[in-house]
């Protein structure tokens, strides 16, 4: 068992962080990720021949990383996708690397995945998330085509409307439910925090774009030509007609459809495990990775991470400065709003199924997480619709595959696991 | 003294055998109250494939059980309860090598035997169905049966007026005295006159005494595509010997494809000794779907969307337990269907809600009622005690 690898699922800034440290106490580790280049989310690496419009704080921290990646030739392949755990501690990848493995351990460290709240029209062509605008702006260093409109609620709104404006596209306006400008408390967040917030509200005033605070976006219409977004800001409404919306409401782990597995040692790390963002989880792969190398080699734990709980308790303040009374808005959509994407069922369908319905009618009768993407978009709205007191609950528990499984991938796997057994 | 009953007739599990007991007998005009642990088809009914199918049950009382409860639902499913729950649909059998050719001549003898509903209409090479692949060397096509998904029938079911439904409700406790049943519910204790222990799996967290085992099957369902490319269960003949037979020597994997309404499809399945709904494996996984994708190659273009695992209630002699519980005639039993449940579940809805009412089975059903009588493990159960 010694000579498997520690599989690490994510080469972002936690699962890189975990592999070098566990590559410095000479386990072996391998690393997959199921996009073509390594940098997660957050350090998302532009196309061959595109140039990089990270700024310079994170090409350093990035350049920083890569160099002790480089040093303990930690072996990467991109392009794979983690299936899932079973319980006999058989890990299935497809795609590049297309094999059943064992490993000797396994870190999950697949980031955080935007939270987009249900609203009317949220489903239109043209509207996607502020993420994925993001991530099209660093992979292209091109901005969308036409008038972008940010709403929702988060500092990632902030960013995005900021590289806009860097590439002479700025958006026509931002929609934040909160006013974390006019909060106090704000003055409060550590000083790296506040120069990034800094930066990006100086390209925002430069360019003159429209900052709305306590704004909520009600609805999107679209009736031949573009999209209407209907404001309701604290003057009044206001209605902004555009070509894409980017929606954003916050982040969460990306943890849906990840089991652990009670034969080998399972780690989440990052966003995956706690959603505190980029710095928090370099801090968490490092000391991750540490701890799970004194588990296996059987030496003395490392102390408790203090970078980490300094991250925590800043985005503990973060999520303070950013409250927002959305989340009531959430009872008042019409019925007609779609609610679960896949299965296109909406909050009617819900209500249909009667008050505080079971994971097994929500899921049989109502049809909601049986889509591909099996809940992790709806779950925490579907959570929240049917009980708008209680913290959502998951709709039943996890189960592989995290993202489907081409059946066609599945086959054509090596099976070095079946070789062993006979 | 307990208190006065508040309910005619107490049903313990909201599955698809307790739902039809309850329907019955409120249409009998009888007071029901459904108690279940978690929810309607929480457990075998909400995780099974939803054939209704007299071709995998056993020669005999089986596979006669099975072909009149057929009949009876098809009869329900006309403008009554099942309405929208059940369809007709053909059903596929198919076959290669040795130990499956028999296990199909063992199917059309059983069925020829029946006078019931299902009906061979070809029996012949791969070629009777287009789009089936190679690795078939027979195919024997049904006529007469037909699916219902286990949680859409418990809905259908339940709804009648009349049905008192309490969940999420685990019952602690059962107290049964001459004159009726009181189930403590922890916070609360309900008091009827019968109770109905329609349980599944879980009969065995309240009558330990019973021979009820797990049993797990693997399933595994797809994304979308085109409804109606298949139109009815695709079954391997080694399915049947793994239902029929001891099963332990199945020469190729016992794999079922149910198309599903939604353009899905759903395969299955295994038959594993333990009670773990999370237990799903790689290794098996590829296996079914190495078979299913070469008898049906259409699965190659799809993506499998999710895995899961079933918990059927087998019993040691393999027959279900319906009847009175020796020494508590308050206390009937209707459990064990190993997944059965979907199919027999009309009929012993209708034959236990007569037993409830003192009612006499009709003469001919009699002999294989009495077969199913918890009474039948008496002696070990007692030798169990001793």
């Amino acid at each position: 068992m010694s000579d498997h690898p520690i599989l690490i699922v994510g080469a972002g800034l936690a699962g890189l962080a975990a592999a070098v440290e566990l590559a410095r106490q000479g386990l072996p580790v391998l690393v997959i990720d199921q996009a073509q280049a390594i940098g997660g989310a957050v350090h998302r690496q532009p196309l061959p021949g595109v140039r990089s419009t990270a700024t310079g704080a994170q090409a350093h921290r990035w350049s920083r990383l890569i160099a002790e990646v480089q040093a303990q030739a930690i072996p990467i392949r991109c392009g794979t996708r983690f299936g899932g755990v079973d319980h006999t501690g058989a890990a299935l990848l497809t795609g590049a690397l297309s094999t059943l493995i064992r490993p000797r351990a396994i870190v999950l460290a697949t980031g955080a995945r935007e939270s987009v709240q249900p609203r009317p029209g949220w489903t239109l062509p043209g509207v996607m998330t502020a993420g994925a605008i993001q991530s099209r702006i660093k992979t292209l260093a091109e901005p969308p085509q036409g008038r972008v409109l940010l709403a929702g609620s988060g500092p990632l709104l902030l960013a995005v409307g900021a590289e806009l404006c860097r590439l002479r596209h700025p958006p026509i306006a931002i929609i934040e439910a909160a006013r974390p400008l006019f909060n106090p408390a704000s003055l409060t967040l550590p000083l790296p925090y506040l120069t990034e917030a800094a930066t990006y509200l100086a390209h925002l005033l430069r360019a003159r774009v429209p900052l709305f605070f306590g704004a909520h976006l009600t609805e999107i219409i679209q009736t031949n030509g573009p999209l209407v977004a209907q404001i309701d800001t604290r003057k009044g409404p206001r209605n902004f007609a555009v070509d894409v919306i980017g929606l954003h409401d916050g982040i969460r782990p990306n943890d849906a459809g990840l089991t652990n597995c009670d034969v080998i040692p399972t780690l989440r790390l990052g966003d995956c495990r706690e959603a505190l963002g980029a710095r928090a989880a370099l801090a968490d792969g490092f000391a991750g990775g540490q701890k799970l190398a004194a588990e296996l080699l059987g030496t003395t734990p490392p102390s408790p991470n203090h970078d980490l709980q300094r991250q925590r308790a800043a985005q503990a303040r973060l999520a303070r400065i950013y409250a927002h009374d959305g989340l009531a808005r959430l009872a008042e959509i019409p019925a007609e709003t779609v609610i679960c994407r896949c299965e296109n069922r909406t909050l009617a369908d819900l209500r249909a199924l009667g008050p505080a319905p079971t994971a097994r009618a929500l899921r049989l009768d109502g049809r909601f997480a049986m889509g591909a993407c099996q809940g992790r978009f709806c779950a925490e709205w579907v959570g929240r619709l049917s009980d708008l007191k209680a913290p959502p609950k998951p709709i039943g528990a996890a189960r592989w595959p995290s993202r489907p499984i081409s059946v066609a991938d599945l086959l054509t796997t090596s099976d070095p696991i079946e070789k062993e057994t006979k | 003294m307990p208190d006065p009953a508040e309910f005619d007739v107490l049903i313990a599990g909201a599955g698809i055998v307790g739902a039809s007991v309850a329907w019955h007998l409120a249409s009998a005009g009888l007071r029901v109250a459904v108690i279940d642990a978690t929810g309607p088809a929480a457990a075998a009914s909400g995780a099974s494939d939803g054939a209704v199918s007299v071709a995998s049950k056993k020669p005999g009382l089986m596979a006669r059980l099975a072909s009149e409860s057929l009949l009876y639902t098809r009869e329900l499913s006309t403008g009554g309860p099942l309405a929208g729950a059940f369809h007709a649909r053909p059903s596929y059998v198919f076959g290669s090598g040795a130990v499956e050719m028999s296990a199909l001549d063992a199917l059309v003898s059983k069925l020829a035997d029946l006078t019931g509903p299902v009906r061979v209409t070809a029996d012949g090479p791969a070629t009777l169905l287009p789009g089936l692949g190679g690795a078939v060397d027979r195919l024997v096509v049904l006529e007469g049966e037909g699916h219902m998904p286990g949680h859409k029938a418990v809905r259908a079911y339940l709804s009648r007026p009349g049905i008192t439904t309490i969940w999420p409700a685990p019952i602690r406790a059962i107290a049964s005295d001459s004159n009726g049943v009181t189930l403590d519910l922890g916070h609360r204790k309900l008091r009827g006159n019968t109770l109905v222990a329609a349980l599944g799996t879980a009969t065995l967290d309240l009558f330990p005494a019973l021979p009820i085992q797990p049993r797990a099957g693997q399933l595994i369902v797809t994304d979308r595509g085109p409804v109606d490319a298949l139109r009815g269960s695709l079954t391997a003949a080694s399915y049947l010997v793994a239902k029929t037979g001891s099963g332990d020597q199945l020469p190729l994997p016992p794999v079922v494809i149910d198309p599903l309404t939604t353009g899905q499809y759903l395969i299955g399945s295994t038959r594993e000794a333990h009670g773990r709904t999370d237990q799903v494996d790689f290794a098996t996984l590829k296996s079914l779907l190495s078979r299913a994708s070469q008898i049906w190659p259409a699965l190659l273009n799809r993506r499998v969307i999710r895995t899961f695992a079933g918990v059927r209630a087998a019993v040691a002699d393999g027959l279900p337990i319906v009847g009175a519980m020796p020494g508590q005639p308050r206390v009937l039993m209707a459990t064990g269907f190993e997944g059965d449940g979907i199919c027999l579940s009309a009929v012993i809805g209708r034959e236990v809600a007569l037993m409830v009412q003192g009612l006499a089975p009709q003469s001919h059903w009699a002999a294989d009622l009495a077969a199913l009588s918890p009474a039948r493990f008496e002696n070990t159960a007692q030798k169990g005690a001793a």
